[in-house]
């Protein structure tokens, strides 16, 4: 009995005490992904998981041998536990990681071999470290990190220091020059690697082909130096700052937020969290804001309240779904809710091709939208003392009284559309030598020719035609590339530089397009090629947003070069895939808008444990 | 000639490599001295051009602004007019149609090697470049010789393989003029105008890449008109 009662008292301790993955997630932590179902990963290669670029903190482990041939099971990780990707940031300091349970300790020191022990100061962990990542176990559960001074606060200090020790502005003129000439020269050089180069990746620390120059006196540092120390300093007080926090005050994400906690029970492949308003609060253009009305900033940071994402990953055979719900507080919600009271315009679905391989259809109530924000704003900025705001407030309202916000809101009222009808040849114009046969003399000649052009198409309901012709009109006076033809305005080498746009005021609709079969063919719509039943009906019953996407036609079709090279990282992140793409949002309450993202394609789920992957990354890469 | 081919391939590197047409034309007088056209012709990829001059970077390099580029150009025609034997140098940028013609005299083709050399040097800030030392063109007793300089081909082995692919659809022409009847020449490639007092080469950019000798020629002048 007595021995019975023992092991039922281990089994509660062990159950009540002992540590979980989740508690491990820190305070500091904006967006969390957490694999519930952690047993989806096991298959997954430790090299296939290095590609991802929510990896790339830690790739220095993966990408040195250590790892070859292994899969996440062989790695010592409990899938008993949840798996939690996280990222952050604190005044001073972004925090990046990720937390697990832990099955086999040697295992898991087989995959990072590279970490060495150090002396821990905190009761009850063992810590850990490679370069500037650490792993720290506490019970059965562990947690790999990184904390990162922020580089302006390191730089501020560096230079504080360097004023304070009577030191001149450390960027002199040439220096500058002879810096943007190296930096030049690097991106100029490109190199050949051959294979019997040695090569190995280091991403993360790279070594400086040359090291700062010591300064004529050995005992005093020079500005790289000093900001080198610096840094290495603030690293050293925040990683104490944070473990002290995460550790022994064992203040957490978990236990901090009860709508962490709530999201970890759901029956779901995974979940996501992101607190918006935590993150708006952080944000270093923020913080400047702060600095010049601080009054107001706390207000509207109070607006900004409670606002955050939720998200629950489920997987099924031939679809993955997201459901997210986008909380707010009650003021926001209120301007939300009046936003999304919009009536669905019905001839906006006429002009979308069945045929296109990506559209959205966004219906809102900008008026109702406008009259709320007004009426929130205007206390908020009545409240304050500072005469910028004073006076901002009236601009606003001498702006709100003077407006015409019939003809404003009647000519913009909030809906509209866009369609993306992949890459197609569109008639340009290019400029060729013509060669005279007698003596090879060449002059220049304007002649027809093609350019692939992703072709697009815009529009948006309205009321006022009238004010959409008026502004056509005098603009065919003022510039000759713009001119009037049967049913729409053509303004000539408008898009790149090459090729036309078309304008269109029919049927309630402002539209802006580059295909010419639109403009010269379908101007009051696709008729029979419109999009189909089931699709429109879809689109009626969502209530702000709808969004479909073809992705193995959409987004393939895109090329890269018209976009930024952050546009191209989230892009990278669907490119490659097959099936189809949607996004549906609920009706908007003043507490919540809820949106489905479903990913379906051919097939059983047999890769589910990539599209996890997949999601975690899309994740890291939109949120970084 | 190299420093344009450099900088075109320069240009090239930053993907603007769609439908390019590249015109190099050069006139010799009797007395040794000419005139240098060169012309780069982007207006039938312009909507691409301007995609990408509208982006920051791409592929992890730098894309140049459009001012950059206008700099770049009058930094290398001013210095084209620091160099000895080189006069009447002009520019003609059309940046709506991006069209970029600079032409210029020299009063010898070893004026014209040397002010190219220079300007290739200064502009790579690289004191060192083999290729440079290669004679591209020279004229001796009624007889030219003409090759494509070994610096472009140096430079466009940089051009990744997707872009190369695109080479293929530009042209690239190489035009000899002179004022007496041309009376023979080795390319089999290369055309002959009515007035035999000029020859005409083309070929693509990508093939040339791959074939730096394609273009060579040795051209005689005839004796007598």
């Amino acid at each position: 009995m007595k021995a019975t009662l023992s092991f039922l008292f281990l089994f509660i301790s062990t159950l009540l005490f002992s540590q979980r993955s989740e508690e491990l997630v820190p305070e500091e932590a904006i967006s969390v992904f957490s694999v519930i179902d952690i047993d989806l990963l096991e298959r997954i290669s430790l090299d296939d998981l290095a590609n991802y670029e929510f990896m790339e903190e830690v790739q220095q482990e993966i990408f040195d041998g250590s790892t070859a041939g292994k899969t996440i099971k062989d790695s010592g990780i409990d899938f008993e536990q949840k798996l939690n990707v996280f990222n952050g940031k604190g005044y001073n300091y972004t925090i990046n990681g990720f937390s697990f349970g832990i099955a086999d300790k040697d295992a898991l020191f087989e995959t990072f071999d590279d970490f060495t022990p150090v002396e821990s100061n905190y009761d009850g962990v063992e810590m850990y470290v490679s370069y500037f990542n650490r792993i720290v176990f506490k019970g059965e559960s562990g947690v790999l990190f990184r904390v990162t001074p922020l580089l302006s606060v390191v730089n501020n200090m560096t230079d504080s220091i360097w004023y304070a020790r009577g030191n001149s502005y450390p960027w002199q003129e040439t220096e500058l020059q002879e810096l943007f000439d190296e930096l030049e020269s690097a991106q100029e050089d490109t190199y050949e690697i051959t294979d019997d180069m040695e090569t190995s990746e280091n991403t993360n620390n790279p070594v400086d082909s040359e090291l700062p120059y010591a300064s004529e006196n050995p005992d005093q540092k020079n500005y790289y130096e000093l900001r080198d120390s610096v840094d290495l300093a603030l690293q050293n007080e925040y990683l104490d700052i944070f473990c002290t926090n995460l550790f022994v005050q064992n203040n957490n994400l978990y236990k901090k937020d009860e709508r962490f906690r709530e999201q970890l029970t759901h029956s779901a492949a995974g979940v996501f969290y992101s607190d918006n308003a935590r993150s708006l609060a952080k944000d270093s253009e923020f913080s400047a804001l702060k600095l010049m009305y601080p009054g107001l900033v706390v207000e509207v940071q109070e607006l900004f309240s409670d606002n955050l994402m939720l998200g629950d990953l489920q997987l099924a055979d031939g679809e993955v779904t997201f459901n997210v719900d986008l909380k707010y507080g009650n003021e926001l919600g209120s301007i939300y809710k009046e936003l999304s009271g919009a009536k669905f315009d019905k001839n906006i679905l006429k002009y979308i091709h069945k045929d296109n391989s990506a559209y959205f259809m966004y219906n809102v109530n900008m008026r109702e939208a406008y009259e709320q924000t007004f009426n929130i704003l205007q206390p908020l900025m009545e409240a304050s003392d500072n005469q910028n705001v004073i006076f901002d407030l009236l601009m606003l309202e001498l702006f709100n009284e003077f407006m015409n916000k019939d003809a404003l809101f009647d000519t913009y009222n909030g809906s509209m559309f866009g369609t993306y009808s992949d890459v197609k040849k569109i008639k340009t114009k290019k400029i060729v030598f013509d060669y005279d046969e007698e003596t090879f003399e060449y002059l220049e000649k304007e002649v027809e020719a093609e350019e692939d052009m992703p072709v697009f198409t815009l529009g948006f309901s309205t009321d006022r035609t009238d004010i959409a012709e008026l502004i056509m009109k005098r603009s065919t006076k003022i510039s000759s590339r713009i001119k009037k033809e049967d049913d729409y305005w053509i303004y000539e080498n408008a898009v790149l530089g090459a090729a036309p746009l078309y304008m269109i005021a029919k049927n309630d609709l402002f539209i802006l397009t580059n295909d010419p079969d639109l403009a010269k063919n379908n101007s009051d719509g696709y008729g029979a090629n419109a999009l189909g039943k089931s699709s429109v009906k879809k689109a009626k019953k969502s209530g702000a947003l709808y969004g479909y996407a073809d992705l193995g036609k959409a987004v393939e079709s895109l090329p890269r070069e018209l976009f930024t090279e952050r546009d191209n990282e989230i892009l990278d992140v669907v490119r490659g895939k097959e099936g189809s793409l949607e996004i549906v949002s609920s009706e908007t309450t003043s507490e919540k808008t809820s949106f489905k993202l479903s990913y379906r394609f051919d097939g059983a789920m047999k890769e589910n444990d990539t599209y996890i992957l997949d999601l975690i990354n899309s994740m890291y890469v939109i949120f970084k | 000639m190299k420093a344009f081919l450099y900088l075109t391939f320069g240009i090239l590197l930053f993907g603007l490599s769609g439908c390019i047409e590249i015109i190099d034309d050069l006139t010799l007088n009797e007395d040794g001295s000419g005139t240098f056209k060169y012309n780069v012709n982007l207006s039938a990829s312009k909507a691409k051009v301007n995609s990408i001059l509208a982006l920051d970077s791409l592929d992890g390099r730098k894309v140049p602004s459009l001012d950059e580029i206008k700099n770049r150009i009058e930094s290398i025609s001013q210095k084209l007019r620091e160099q000895p034997g080189i006069t009447h140098i002009e520019v003609d940028s059309n940046f709506d149609d991006y069209i970029i013609k600079i032409s210029c005299d020299f009063n010898s083709l070893n004026a014209l090697q040397a002010a190219i050399k220079n300007i290739v040097k200064e502009e790579t800030k690289k004191t060192e470049l083999n290729e440079l030392d290669h004679q591209w063109v020279s004229f001796q007793n009624g007889v030219m010789k003409r090759s494509i300089p070994q610096i472009t081909i140096r430079q466009s082995k940089q051009i990744n393989q997707s872009d190369q692919e695109l080479l293929k659809n530009g042209t690239y022409t190489s035009i000899t003029r002179f004022n007496k009847e041309i009376d023979s020449f080795e390319n089999q490639n290369a055309m002959l105008s009515k007035n035999k007092k000029a020859i005409l080469l083309r070929t693509d950019p990508y093939t040339l890449t791959h074939n730096p000798n394609l273009l060579d020629n040795t051209i005689t002048l005839s004796s007598g008109r």
